[in-house]
């Protein structure tokens, strides 16, 4: 499935007070990175459901990603520690169901790292390029 | 036969607890003059060489409803392995409180756990049969490890695609307690739609069961299709054991992975989502 010029449709969530605010860093700082992503902005990770991640793949994006404040950062004290706990398996289900779990992403970006959030970005859209098009309708996913 | 012999010495217990006052009802199974074979509540002075074993039916949610209903009434119950771990479930979500339920025990025969690859096919108080060994071969099970990804997609789509949306492997669950239901939401799935569009309905239930699902196997008995439920949610219930440790019945002190912090059940962390 590997067409040359796919280019994935992403959606990132982004916690409110890490995350986006490391995404509005690397903004200001003017990092060039892919545009093809958009983002969901929630006031904690914690709020993003596997619903919503498995509504995404459904609507047709390519990849999920979830950013997060690090383990011990987060402004709700455990809300990205539920996000920790349900993504892993989010993945697991995914994969048991025939659907790359590498199109569901967790990881961590403060509000200092602008440069890690490029990055993560960058490294995940080419991760998801490298899977192709999510299929759609019955033979949805992998 | 010695089913015969389980089901007069779990009539005789049955029979114990309520002349003895340890429970004012006691919920079982009661088959009709017709044959036909109902949930019953037992009382003081039935006759109980009507109680019956089988079919396998989820007592424990009857349990849960009559107890909402009367929340004063000392109330028995015919378990199993399986209905006594939905009860530790159930309770440790505060529907019922534990300590409370009179258990009448009954251990399951060898061919019943084996019909039910049941792990622990025993309650821990056994009033009526002996215990045998919990079944952990599963031919099925073991050829969709072995799948590739591709053939696990082509897999479930095949069965997730014969769904009829009949609801029925949530209403027989016992852990399915929500009063408002995702799968009842617009947003998530969209009424009238058949077969209901693949995955949601079904990796949305799946991830539902995620610290629950006690493998009771009351999902793909009610299924009308035949969809093989209980191994998507085996391998999710596996993940879980691996993760953190918990399995879902087994122990009631144990807390719900899913509810605690990281300082509780901590995970390894690892590349990508962890």
């Amino acid at each position: 499935m590997n067409d040359e010029n796919f280019e994935p449709r992403i959606l990132v969530f982004c916690c409110n007070w890490c995350s986006y605010a490391g995404a509005d860093l690397a903004g200001v700082s003017r990092l060039q990175m892919p545009s093809n992503f958009r983002i969901v902005r929630v006031m904690c990770s914690g709020r993003v459901e596997p619903e919503f991640v498995m509504r995404a793949l459904r609507n047709g994006f390519d990849g999920v990603l979830i950013l997060a404040c690090h383990i011990g950062d987060c402004h709700y004290i455990a809300g990205n520690h539920r996000t920790a706990k349900r993504i892993p398996l989010l993945r697991k289900l995914l994969d048991h169901v025939g659907i790359d779990s590498k199109r569901v992403m967790l990881d961590y970006v403060s509000a200092a790292e602008g440069e890690k959030f490029k990055t993560v970005i960058s490294g995940f859209i080419d991760d998801v390029r490298q899977i192709g098009p999510i299929r759609t309708g019955l033979k949805w996913g992998a | 036969m010695a089913d015969d012999k389980r089901v007069d010495e779990l009539g005789k217990a049955v029979k114990e607890a309520l002349d003895k006052g340890e429970a004012d009802r006691v919920v079982g199974l009661k088959v009709d003059s017709d044959g036909s074979v109902r949930p019953y509540l037992w009382v003081k002075g039935d006759d109980v060489s009507a109680l019956v074993i089988s079919p396998k039916y989820p007592l424990s949610t009857v349990y849960r409803l009559v107890h909402e209903k009367h929340p004063d009434m000392k109330l028995g119950i015919v378990a199993r392995g399986c209905d006594e771990r939905a009860l530790v479930e159930l309770s440790k979500r505060g529907n019922i409180k534990l300590d409370e339920i009179v258990l009448i025990g009954i251990a399951c025969n060898s061919d019943e756990a084996q019909e039910c690859v049941c792990h622990v096919p025993y309650p821990t108080k056994i009033s009526a049969g002996d215990k045998v060994e919990g079944v952990d071969t599963d031919e099925l099970l073991e050829k969709i490890k072995g799948m590739s990804l591709e053939e696990r997609g082509e897999f479930w789509s095949y069965y997730f695609g014969k769904c009829m949306k009949c609801y029925g492997c949530r209403n027989s669950c016992p852990l399915c307690t929500c009063k408002d239901c995702k799968l009842e939401q617009e947003l998530f799935v969209t009424p009238g739609e058949l077969p209901p569009e693949y995955p949601m309905f079904h990796l949305l239930r799946a991830f539902h069961t995620v610290g629950r699902c006690i493998g009771c196997g009351e999902c793909e008995a009610a299924c009308p299709m035949g969809i093989p439920l209980t191994k998507l949610y085996k391998l999710l219930r596996d993940d879980v054991k691996e993760m953190f440790g918990y399995e879902a019945g087994m122990d009631p002190e144990a807390e719900i992975p899913l509810l605690t912090d990281l300082t509780v059940n901590p995970i390894e962390s690892g590349e990508g989502g962890a």
